[in-house]
C-alpha cells in the first residue's frame, strides 16, 4: 500500500485533508493561541494587584506610603509610561506597515519599538535604584516591587519577542500574507502597554 | 425469563458487596454529631437532621434508580435492536431543574437562619476569656486575672460558668490554629493579626455541666495533633471560686477539721495525684487529707458521670486542706482536679 | 465500515524507539506519556496514603514520627491533585479530543510536548525535598504564616512552590492547546453543538485552567518571595495578612476542583451512552450545565474559609449551594440516558455507574458543607477528607479507570480483558467504601484531619481500623488492573476499529489510529456521527433539526428523509 492519493470518493465523505486549514478563516490559530496565553497572564497579573489592593486595604487611610527613607518618583514614572504608550503606537505602525507589504517600514518601526522598550526598562532600573526602600521593607515594598518587577520581567519578554521578529524581517522571513508572528509579538506588547497603565494609575495616581 | 450466568454472578456480586456496604455504614455510627451541650449547638443540630433527611431522600431516589435501571435495563444477550432513541423532554428538563433550586434555596434559608442563632452575641457575656493559641499548646488567661497554661503531656482545662454566654477572644501567638469542641458543634480559627488587627471572637452558651474534650483544628505544625484541651463547665460559684483561687495567688481557707472515721490522703505534684484509687465504704461520710505541694490550683472533686457530687475548695499554693465529703452509695466515681481533668483524675470504689 | 490501513514507515529511516518517543509531537504519544507519568505518580502518591492509614488504624505513632506524617499527607495531597489527576485527565484528553473532533493533532504540537515534559521534571523538584531534609509538609493548601519563612519548612516547601510553578505552568499551556484546538480544528460539519461533550468538558476545563491556575502563580511566587526575599505579602507582624494566601489559594483552588471533576462527568457522558445503546439524554442542557458550573466556580472560593471569620457567608454559602443545580441536572441527564436503555455491563460501564454513585454522596456531602452553621461543626475533620475522596475519588478516578478501560483498546488496539476488570472494580469499589465511609461519621464525631495520633478514649480507633483496611484492599485492587494492562500488551485480543459500536469519532478509524489519525471522516450531522454511520436511516432521526421535543414512549418514524448526499 503505497502512501494515500486523493480517490474519487462519494460526495458527503471529507478527505482528512479538508480538516487541516491551518485557521482557515477566522483568526490564524498561532494569534488565538497568542491571544488565550494573555488571558492567562492578565488574571496572573489579577493576582499580584490582589496583593496590592489587599495590602493597601490594611492599612489606614493615609497610612498607605513608601516606607521612611524612601519615596515615589511620579515624574520619572510618567515619562516611563509616554515612552511605553508611545512604543505601542511605533508597534502599530509596524504592523500595519507590513500588513501593507512594506517590510523596510516593519524593520524600522520594530527597531524603534525595541529601543523604546530598551529605554523603558533601562529606566525602571534607574528608578529602582533612586527609591531608597526595597522589597524587604515593609507590605508598601514587596507589593510595589512584585507588580512593577513581574511586569518588567514581562517587558523584558516582549523585549525578546520583537528582537526575533526584528531578526527575522532582517532575513525577510515576513510579508503581506505571512507574518503571523507579527501580529502575535504586537498583541503581546500591546497587553505589556496595557498592563504598565493599570499598574501606574493605581501605584501613582490612585496611591 | 431465566436469568443467565452473568445475571447470577453480578447478583452475587451485589449479594456480597451490598451487605459489605451496609456493614460500612452501619459500622460507622448513625451519621450523626454528638449531642449538643450549648444552645446554638442545638441548633445546629436540628438543621443538620433537616439536612440528613434531604440528603436521606436524595440518595434513596437516586441511588434507588441506578439499581434498578441496573436490573430492568439490563441487555440481554443476543439482543440487536437498539431502544428508542430519546434525546431530551424540555418539559421534564425544566421540572428537574425547578426541583433542585427549591430544595437548594429551601437549604439556604435554613442555615441562613441557624447561623443568625450561632452567631449570637450578648451583650453582656457571663464571661470573657482570652484564649491565646501557640505552636503547640494553649494559654487560658481570665478577666479576674489569673491564667493556665498546659503542656504536652498536660493540656490545659478551661473552666467556664454553665448557663451564661461565654464569650472567647481567639489570640494567636504564631501560625493558624482553631478552638474546636466537638459537643458544641462549632470552632473557629486563631489567626494572627498583627498590631492593629481584631482577633476572632467566639461566644457559647453550655446547657450541661461537664467536662468536654477540644483540639486544635486547623494545621499547626508538627506536633498539631497533640494540641488538645478540655473543657469544664461548672456552677458559677465554682467558677468564681476557681477563678479568684488562679488570680490571687492566696490560698483560701481551710475548712474546719471536724472529726473524721475515715481520712484519705492525696497528694498533688507535677500536676498528677499521687494515688490513681481509693475505697471507701458505702453511706459513710469520710475526709480527704489534701496536700498541694506546688504553686498551681488544685483541687479534689468527686464525680458520677459527668456531674459533680462533691467540689473541693481550690488550694493555689503549696498547702492543706481537709475536705469532708457526704457519704455516697455504692458504686463507682471518679475523682478529679477541676483544673487538671485529664492528667488528675481516678477512681474511687464505693464498697457496700 | 471502513477501516483503513496503517502506512508502514518509508524505508530507510529507522529511528530508535526510545529517542521516537522522548522527541515525539504526535498528540497520541503525548496522551500516552501523560498517562503513564501519571499512573507513576498516583503509585507513588498511594504508597503514601497506606503510609498515613497503617500509622492511623490504631493510637499510638507506630511507623513514622510527627513530622515525616506530615509531609506524608503533604506530599499526597499534592502529588495526587497535581500530578496524577489533572495530567491523567489531560492525558486523554490530548489522545482522544483530536480524534473526536476529526482533526489531525493538536493547534501545537511542539508546546504540547513541553506541556508534558514539564511535568516529570516538576514532579522531581517537589519529590527532591525528600533529599534535602525533608519534603513540604505544611498540607497541599500550605497555609500561611505556617508555610512563611519563619515557620516553613526548607528548603522542601521551596522546592514544591517551584515544582508546582512549572507544573501549573504546563497546564496553562495546555489549555491554550486545547482552547485553541477545539476552536479551530474541528472537522467540517461538526458544530460546537455537535461536538461530544467530553471535549465541551475538557473546552470549559480548559478555560478554568486558563484563568485560575495564574492565580496560583501569583500566589506561589509571593510566598516565594516572603520565604527568601523579605517579603510582607503574608506576615501579619510587618503589615501582611495570612488570610490574603488563603484567598489566592482557594481562588485557584476551587476552580481547581472542577478542573478535575468534568473531564471525569465528561468521560461518564461518553461511556454512558454507548452502553445504554441510546443518546446522552439533554444535550443542550448538559453543555450549559457544565458552562454555568464552570462559571459559578470562581464565585464560591471563600466556603473553603467559612471558620476563619474573615468572610462573607450568606453570599458564598448562596452560591455554593446553587452549583448543586447544575450538577443535579447532570446527574438527571445520566439517569434518564439509562432509562429504557439496554444496558451493557462492561467495565468502563461500571466503573461509570460506580462514579454516578460514589459522586452522588460526594455531591451529598459537599451541600451539608455549603451551610456554615454545619460547616462550622465538620470543617477540617474527617468529614472534609470523606467528601473531597468521595468527589476526587469516587469521582474523577472512578472516571480515569471508565476512560482506561474505554479507550486501551483504541490506544493499543487490543481489548482489557472483561473478567479481571470487573474483579478490579469490585475490589476497588467495595475497599474505597471502606476506607472513604467511615470517615463521615469520624469528622461528624469530630476528630479532626492532618493529625497522625489520637487519643485511645476519644473512641475513633475501629472506624480508623475499617478505614486502614479499606485501603489496603484498594491497593490490593490495582493488582488485577495491573496484571490486566501488562497481559494485554503481551497477548491481548485484537479490538478493531470499534469494538464497543461507539458513537463518535474516534471509532471511525483503526485501532490505533495513523499518525495523522484519519484517511477520511464520515459525514457529521450530528453528535454521534459514527452512530448514524452505523445505524443509517432505518432509525430515529439524527439530525439536530429533528431533534424536538420527544414525548416519552414514542419514538418517531422509522422513515427520516433521505438526501442524496447522505448515501454512504
Amino acid at each position: 500500500m503505497t502512501a494515500p492519493t486523493m480517490q474519487a470518493h462519494p460526495a458527503g465523505e471529507h478527505d482528512a485533508a479538508v480538516a487541516v486549514h491551518p485557521g482557515g478563516s477566522g483568526m490564524p490559530t498561532a494569534l488565538v493561541g497568542m491571544l488565550l496565553f494573555i488571558a492567562s497572564e492578565v488574571m496572573f497579573f489579577g493576582g499580584l494587584f490582589a496583593t496590592y489592593f489587599n495590602a493597601r486595604a490594611s492599612v489606614a487611610p493615609g497610612e498607605w506610603h513608601p516606607p521612611p527613607g524612601g519615596h515615589l518618583d511620579l515624574p520619572l514614572a510618567a515619562v516611563l509610561t509616554a515612552i511605553l504608550v508611545a512604543s505601542s503606537f511605533t508597534m502599530q505602525f509596524g504592523v500595519w506597515a507590513i500588513r501593507r507589504g512594506d517590510t523596510g517600514k516593519l524593520k524600522l518601526w520594530t527597531a524603534i519599538t525595541l529601543a523604546l522598550g530598551v529605554l523603558f526598562l533601562a529606566g525602571q532600573i534607574y528608578d529602582y535604584s533612586q527609591l531608597g526602600f526595597g522589597i524587604r521593607d515593609g507590605a508598601f515594598g514587596t507589593v510595589f516591587y512584585t507588580l512593577t518587577g513581574f511586569h518588567g520581567a514581562h517587558v523584558f519578554g516582549g523585549a525578546v519577542g520583537l528582537t526575533i521578529i526584528l531578526a527575522r524581517s532582517m532575513r525577510g522571513q515576513f510579508s503581506q500574507r505571512n507574518h503571523v508572528a507579527v501580529e502575535a509579538v504586537s498583541m503581546y506588547w500591546h497587553f505589556v502597554d496595557v498592563v504598565w497603565i493599570g499598574v501606574f494609575s493605581t501605584i501613582y495616581l490612585l496611591r | 425469563m431465566q436469568p443467565t450466568a452473568a445475571r447470577s454472578r453480578s447478583r452475587t456480586k451485589l449479594r456480597v458487596g451490598v451487605p459489605l456496604l451496609v456493614l460500612a455504614l452501619a459500622a460507622s455510627g448513625c451519621l450523626l454529631p454528638p449531642d449538643p451541650v450549648t444552645e446554638a449547638g442545638q441548633d445546629v443540630f436540628n438543621l443538620y437532621l433537616v439536612v440528613l433527611a434531604l440528603a436521606a431522600i436524595v440518595f434513596i431516589g437516586v441511588e434507588g434508580f441506578i439499581l434498578y435501571a441496573i436490573f430492568r435495563y439490563r441487555r440481554q444477550p443476543g439482543d440487536d435492536v437498539l431502544p428508542e432513541q430519546h434525546h431530551g423532554n424540555n418539559t421534564i428538563e425544566v421540572i428537574w431543574t425547578i426541583i433542585p433550586t427549591v430544595i437548594v434555596l429551601i437549604l439556604f434559608t435554613v442555615s441562613v437562619i441557624t447561623l443568625g442563632e450561632v452567631e449570637g452575641r450578648s451583650e453582656d457575656p457571663g464571661v470573657t476569656i482570652e484564649v491565646d493559641g501557640f505552636q503547640w499548646q494553649w494559654t487560658f488567661s481570665y478577666p479576674e486575672g489569673g491564667t493556665t497554661t498546659g503542656t504536652i503531656g498536660s493540656p490545659p482545662t478551661l473552666v467556664v460558668p454553665v448557663n451564661e454566654p461565654v464569650r472567647l477572644v481567639l489570640n494567636s501567638l504564631d501560625v493558624n490554629h482553631a478552638f474546636y469542641v466537638p459537643q458544641f458543634l462549632i470552632k473557629r480559627d486563631l489567626i494572627p493579626v498583627g498590631e492593629n488587627g481584631e482577633p476572632n471572637e467566639l461566644e457559647f452558651t453550655i446547657t450541661e455541666e461537664g467536662t468536654y474534650a477540644g483540639q486544635c483544628a486547623e494545621f499547626c505544625g508538627t506536633a498539631h495533633a497533640d494540641m488538645t484541651f478540655v473543657v469544664d463547665a461548672v456552677s458559677r460559684e465554682i467558677y468564681d471560686e476557681y477563678a479568684a483561687a488562679l488570680a490571687s495567688g492566696s490560698p483560701p481557707p481551710a475548712t474546719g477539721g471536724g472529726d473524721c472515721e475515715l481520712t484519705i490522703e492525696i497528694t498533688a505534684n507535677n500536676t498528677q495525684f499521687d494515688i490513681d484509687e481509693f475505697e471507701v465504704p458505702a453511706d459513710t461520710a469520710f475526709c480527704i487529707a489534701f496536700e498541694n505541694q506546688e504553686a498551681v490550683p488544685h483541687n479534689v472533686s468527686i464525680l458520677e458521670g459527668g456531674e459533680h457530687l462533691f467540689t473541693g475548695e481550690f488550694l493555689n499554693q503549696p498547702g492543706n486542706i481537709i475536705y469532708e465529703v457526704p457519704a455516697l452509695a455504692a458504686g463507682e466515681y471518679t475523682f478529679v482536679c477541676d483544673a487538671h481533668v485529664q492528667a488528675m483524675n481516678g477512681t474511687v470504689t464505693v464498697t457496700p | 465500515m471502513a477501516t483503513t490501513t496503517l502506512e508502514p514507515r518509508a524505508a530507510g529511516y529507522r529511528r530508535s524507539w526510545v529517542l521516537d518517543w522522548l522527541t515525539t509531537v504526535d498528540h497520541k504519544k503525548i496522551g500516552i506519556l501523560y498517562i503513564v507519568n501519571s499512573f507513576l505518580f498516583f503509585f507513588a502518591a498511594g504508597i503514601l496514603a497506606l503510609v498515613i492509614r497503617a500509622e492511623l488504624a490504631v493510637p499510638g505513632m507506630q511507623f513514622v514520627d510527627q513530622d515525616t506524617y506530615n509531609q506524608a499527607f503533604t506530599m499526597h495531597g499534592t502529588i495526587m491533585i497535581f500530578l496524577f489527576v489533572v495530567p491523567v485527565l489531560a492525558g486523554f484528553g490530548n489522545y482522544i479530543v483530536p480524534l473526536m473532533i476529526g482533526a489531525p493533532d493538536m493547534a501545537f504540537p511542539r508546546i504540547n510536548a513541553l506541556s508534558f515534559w514539564l511535568l516529570p521534571l516538576g514532579g522531581i523538584l517537589i519529590f527532591s525535598g525528600y533529599l534535602f531534609g525533608g519534603a513540604a509538609a505544611e498540607g497541599w493548601t500550605a497555609y500561611t504564616p505556617l508555610s512563611g519563612p519563619d515557620y516553613g519548612s526548607t528548603p522542601g516547601t521551596d522546592l514544591w512552590i517551584i515544582g508546582l510553578t512549572l507544573v501549573g505552568t504546563a497546564s496553562i499551556l495546555g489549555a491554550v492547546n486545547f482552547i485553541a484546538t477545539i476552536f479551530k480544528m474541528r472537522a467540517p460539519g461538526m458544530t460546537l453543538f455537535r461536538m461530544p461533550i467530553f471535549v465541551w468538558t475538557v473546552l470549559v476545563t480548559a478555560t478554568l485552567i486558563l484563568l485560575a491556575t495564574p492565580v496560583l502563580t501569583a500566589g506561589l511566587i509571593a510566598l516565594f518571595i516572603d520565604r527568601n526575599y523579605g517579603g510582607s505579602f503574608f506576615d501579619p507582624t510587618v503589615g501582611g495578612n495570612p488570610i490574603l494566601w488563603q484567598h489566592i489559594f482557594w481562588f485557584f483552588g476551587h476552580p481547581e476542583v472542577y478542573i478535575v471533576i468534568l473531564p471525569a462527568m465528561g468521560v461518564v457522558s461518553e461511556v454512558l451512552p454507548v452502553f445504554s445503546r441510546k443518546p446522552l439524554f439533554g444535550y443542550k442542557a448538559f453543555v450549559f450545565a457544565t458552562v454555568g458550573i464552570g462559571l459559578l466556580s470562581f464565585s464560591v472560593w471563600a466556603h473553603h474559609m467559612f471558620t476563619t471569620g474573615a468572610v462573607f457567608l450568606p453570599f458564598f454559602a448562596f452560591m455554593t449551594a446553587l452549583i448543586a443545580i447544575p450538577t443535579g441536572i447532570k446527574m438527571f441527564n445520566w439517569l434518564a440516558t439509562m432509562w429504557r436503555g439496554k444496558l451493557m455491563l462492561t467495565t468502563p460501564m461500571l466503573f461509570s455507574l460506580g462514579f454516578l454513585s460514589m459522586f452522588l454522596i460526594g455531591g451529598i456531602s459537599g451541600v451539608m458543607l455549603a451551610s456554615p452553621p454545619i460547616d462550622f461543626h465538620v470543617q477540617d475533620t474527617y468529614f472534609v477528607v470523606a467528601h473531597l475522596h468521595y468527589v476526587f475519588f469516587g469521582g474523577s478516578v472512578f472516571g480515569v479507570f471508565a476512560a482506561s478501560y474505554y479507550w486501551f483498546p483504541k490506544m493499543f488496539g487490543r481489548k482489557l480483558n472483561e473478567p479481571l476488570g470487573k474483579v478490579h472494580f469490585w475490589l476497588h469499589f467495595i475497599g474505597f467504601n471502606l476506607a472513604f465511609f467511615p470517615m463521615h461519621q469520624l469528622g461528624l464525631s469530630g476528630m479532626p484531619r492532618r493529625i497522625g495520633d489520637y487519643s485511645p478514649d476519644a473512641g475513633w480507633t475501629i472506624l480508623n481500623l475499617i478505614s486502614t483496611a479499606g485501603a489496603f484492599l484498594i491497593a490490593i485492587s490495582i493488582l488485577p488492573f495491573l496484571i490486566n494492562v501488562i497481559a494485554t500488551f503481551i497477548n491481548g485480543e485484537p479490538a478493531g476499529d470499534d469494538p464497543w459500536e461507539g458513537n463518535t469519532l474516534e471509532w471511525a478509524t483503526s485501532s490505533p489510529p495513523p499518525p495523522h489519525n484519519f484517511d477520511r471522516l464520515p459525514p457529521i450531522h450530528s453528535e454521534r456521527p459514527l452512530f448514524f454511520l452505523t445505524h443509517g436511516h432505518g432509525h430515529a432521526a439524527e439530525r439536530p433539526e429533528d431533534l424536538e421535543e420527544e414525548p416519552i414512549g414514542e419514538s418517531k418514524s422509522g422513515d427520516a428523509e433521505r438526501r442524496p448526499e447522505d448515501l454512504v
